[in-house]
């Protein structure tokens, strides 16, 4: 459940930011289309965050279709280690196999880098 | 009295001093005398389609042998022809020797054939390029030309050698060859730099070594080795530098690829880079966080605070440097950090490692990397060329050789076409071993035309084409950018270059299966012929290379 308003939160942040925060608009720029998905290995919880020209939308769930994936392990692990916004703390999971990436790797940390800029 | 005249006097200095016994080029009327150099010298020829092909073998020569590599341009468009190759291995710093004709002094202004200032328009991509004008000075000219080629940290010379002194006699006594080669040396950092290394290497928790081109030039395996195996540092060896150590070597975190390093660089506390430049690939040095401490060790005291400001510089060959510092570095066990790195890795890389496993329709590029690698091994040389195509064989090829794994269009110049060229100089380098070059479909025409040239010379590369049907990695970036809609001049279609390659004399193959991929490399070897298999690969995949290039471009 955390885990799940802390994905919502996120998107409210991004999408705030895209239309206030010259350095994170310009950050994701015009690019088209690019679908980050967020979510846990069960399936149970996730958030498909769509880049489009600018603008940020998003939907919950996650079944739908994404070009790069960030999967945790669990809701706890997610939760945990994306509330601390430390690289140290994402690296550290990685290497526990707590979260694996999918698809299109690169732009998994381009999003986790925008995030960056805002917070 | 014995005479000689000028294109011979090449030939005699190339052979008895420098020991060469092969040179890259094509033939024009200019440097006739010096083509019957070759044969007087018996000097090999490898007489190529393109003169770019001729640049970009002799510098891939150099690349496998670590002696300097020589091609042969004729003038004007020979020349012009060249230049992409000579611009090429000015940005990759290799050792190339370009000897290069040129219309007669003689009728300089004139309007004669061929007539133009190619001095002036390689200045800038070449350490050094001079006009001989004396037929008694050729050998010291190439003794110039070759000093500079190889001296510190290497890079491509030219020589222009006009008619006025080639097609002319003289008496042979009148032009002593040197009686020594070149003198090697090496340089040294300062002991207090030296020193102040040791420390911080000996102090680190979470070490990683990064290797470029300089670690190849340098030949340093040994030293490498000792200095790898004493410290118990993790390591990674990248471009020219790659095979210098096995990939599969115990401390190799070769595995966590491109994008494990870009993930993790920021999680060590000491970087060790040899001979590596920080430039656009590792982002101008920005994605190393300033908390890391850094160690830089180039032949070029230039490098060493470039784009980011290492806490210590050591200059000088990678080898000697790891020589001395050696000796100061304390008996280390750094296993544990090289396992977290590489289970991080692997997190990272999941979706790569399972595309490697599975059969796919189409078929992944990846997918294919991991079929040819399990097929050829690891004694084998590989290069990669092209877009995405380069970073799917970075990522997936394993080798134990010496630079056995090479993206050629990876360099600073990012040159497409350079697989080919790369791919022919490895078979003739090293005969005994498998060479393969995976090439993208729009990268393979530049210089396809060569398989006449490996047919002619008896030089059985295979090729395999990653075929979607596209200048791939342009066509995803200006998806990114510009929208699917508006797709500009990056579609090729479906075509058949291996019918291309068997008109040449080849060997060819068209694969569109997964289960076709083995079988068909089976027979590409056993024909023993250079040979290309086209396999057509899922165009809807697209390698992280992509968007980073997209990203570097953004204002
Ligand atoms: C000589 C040259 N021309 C053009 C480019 C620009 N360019 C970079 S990647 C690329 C597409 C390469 O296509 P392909 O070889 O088919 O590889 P793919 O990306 O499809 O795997 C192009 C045209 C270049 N780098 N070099
Ligand atoms: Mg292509």
């Amino acid at each position: 459940m955390r885990f799940s308003i802390l994905l919502f939160f996120l998107y409210k942040i991004l999408r705030w930011a895209s239309k206030h925060k010259p350095a994170y608009s310009n950050y994701i720029g015009s690019i088209h289309e690019v679908r980050i998905m967020i979510k846990t290995a069960d399936g149970k919880h996730g958030r498909l965050f769509i880049f489009d020209k600018g603008a940020v939308s998003s939907r919950s769930g996650a079944r739908q279709g994404y070009d790069a994936a960030i999967i945790w392990s669990d809701a706890g692990t997610g939760f945990r280690v994306m509330a601390s916004r430390k690289d140290e703390e994402q690296f550290k999971a990685a290497a526990a196999g707590r979260m694996k990436l999918d698809g299109m790797a690169f732009f998994a940390q381009w999003f986790n880098d925008g995030v960056k800029l805002v917070m | 009295m014995a005479s000689i005249n000028g294109g011979h006097l090449v030939g005699k200095y190339l052979k008895e001093i420098e020991k060469i016994d092969i040179v890259f080029g094509i033939s024009g009327g200019h440097l006739e005398s010096i083509l019957d150099g070759f044969t007087e010298y018996k000097i090999r020829t490898i007489d190529v389609r393109h003169e770019q092909a001729a640049a970009m073998m002799a510098h891939a020569w150099s690349v496998y042998t670590g002696k300097p590599g020589v091609c042969f341009l004729t003038a004007g468009p020979g020349f012009t022809n060249g230049l992409t190759g000579i611009a090429n291995a000015y940005l990759d710093n290799a050792p190339l020797v370009v000897l290069c004709g040129r219309a007669p002094i003689r009728d300089d202004l004139k309007g004669a054939l061929q007539e133009m200032n190619q001095i002036e328009v390689v200045r800038p991509i070449t350490k050094w390029a001079a006009t001989c004008h004396d037929i008694r000075r050729i050998p010291e000219y190439l003794s110039i030309a070759f000093r500079n080629a190889t001296g510190g940290r290497p890079g491509p010379v030219m020589l222009e050698l006009p008619p006025d002194i080639l097609n002319i006699t003289v008496d042979e006594s009148l032009v002593p060859m040197p009686s020594r080669s070149n003198p090697k040396y090496s340089v040294h950092p300062d002991d207090a730099d030296l020193k102040a290394a040791a420390e911080i290497i000996n102090n680190a928790r979470k070490p990683l070594f990064i290797g470029g081109s300089g670690v190849g030039f340098s030949r340093c395996s040994g030293q490498l080795e000792q200095f790898i195996e004493k410290s118990g540092i993790p390591f990674m060896l990248m471009n020219y530098g790659r095979g210098e150590l096995p990939d599969n070597h115990p401390l190799s975190v070769m595995d966590m690829g491109n994008l494990g390093l870009f993930f993790s660089i920021g999680q060590n506390d000491v970087i060790i880079a040899a001979g590596l430049r920080f430039n656009w690939l590792l982002q101008f040095g920005k994605i190393i966080p300033p908390t890391v401490k850094i160690i830089r060790i180039d032949i070029d005291p230039q490098e060493i605070n470039r784009n980011v400001e290492a806490h210590v510089g050591l200059v000088g060959d990678t080898g000697s440097v790891l020589d001395q510092l050696t000796p100061l570095v304390k008996k280390n066990d750094h296993s544990a950090w090289m396992n977290t790195l590489k289970s991080a890795g692997r997190s990272l890389l999941d979706y790569e490692l399972r595309m490697r496993e599975t059969a796919s329709d189409p078929i992944h590029p990846i997918r294919l990397v991991a079929q040819i690698q399990k097929f050829v091994g690891d004694d084998a040389v590989y290069i990669a060329d092209g877009g995405d195509t380069q970073y799917f064989g970075l990522a997936g090829f394993m080798s134990r050789q010496k630079a056995g794994v090479v993206a050629s269009a990876a360099g600073l110049l990012g040159c497409l076409g350079t697989g080919i060229p790369f791919g022919m100089a490895a078979k003739l380098a090293r005969p005994d071993k498998k060479v393969v070059v995976l090439n993208g479909d729009g990268s393979f025409g530049f210089n396809g035309m060569e398989f006449d040239t490996m047919v002619r010379h008896g030089i059985p590369v295979v090729c395999v084409i990653n075929n979607d049907c596209a200048w791939g990695m342009i066509k995803h970036s200006q998806e990114l950018s510009i929208g699917k809609d508006r797709l500009q001049c990056s579609e090729l279609g479906l075509i058949h270059y291996e019918k291309m390659v068997e008109g040449l004399g080849g060997y060819g193959e068209f694969v569109t299966k997964d289960e076709e991929i083995v079988p068909a490399l089976e027979r590409a070897f056993a024909s023993g012929k250079p040979a290309c298999i086209n396999v057509m690969t899922d165009p809807t995949v697209t390698s992280p290379a992509t968007p980073l290039f997209y990203q570097s471009l953004k204002m």
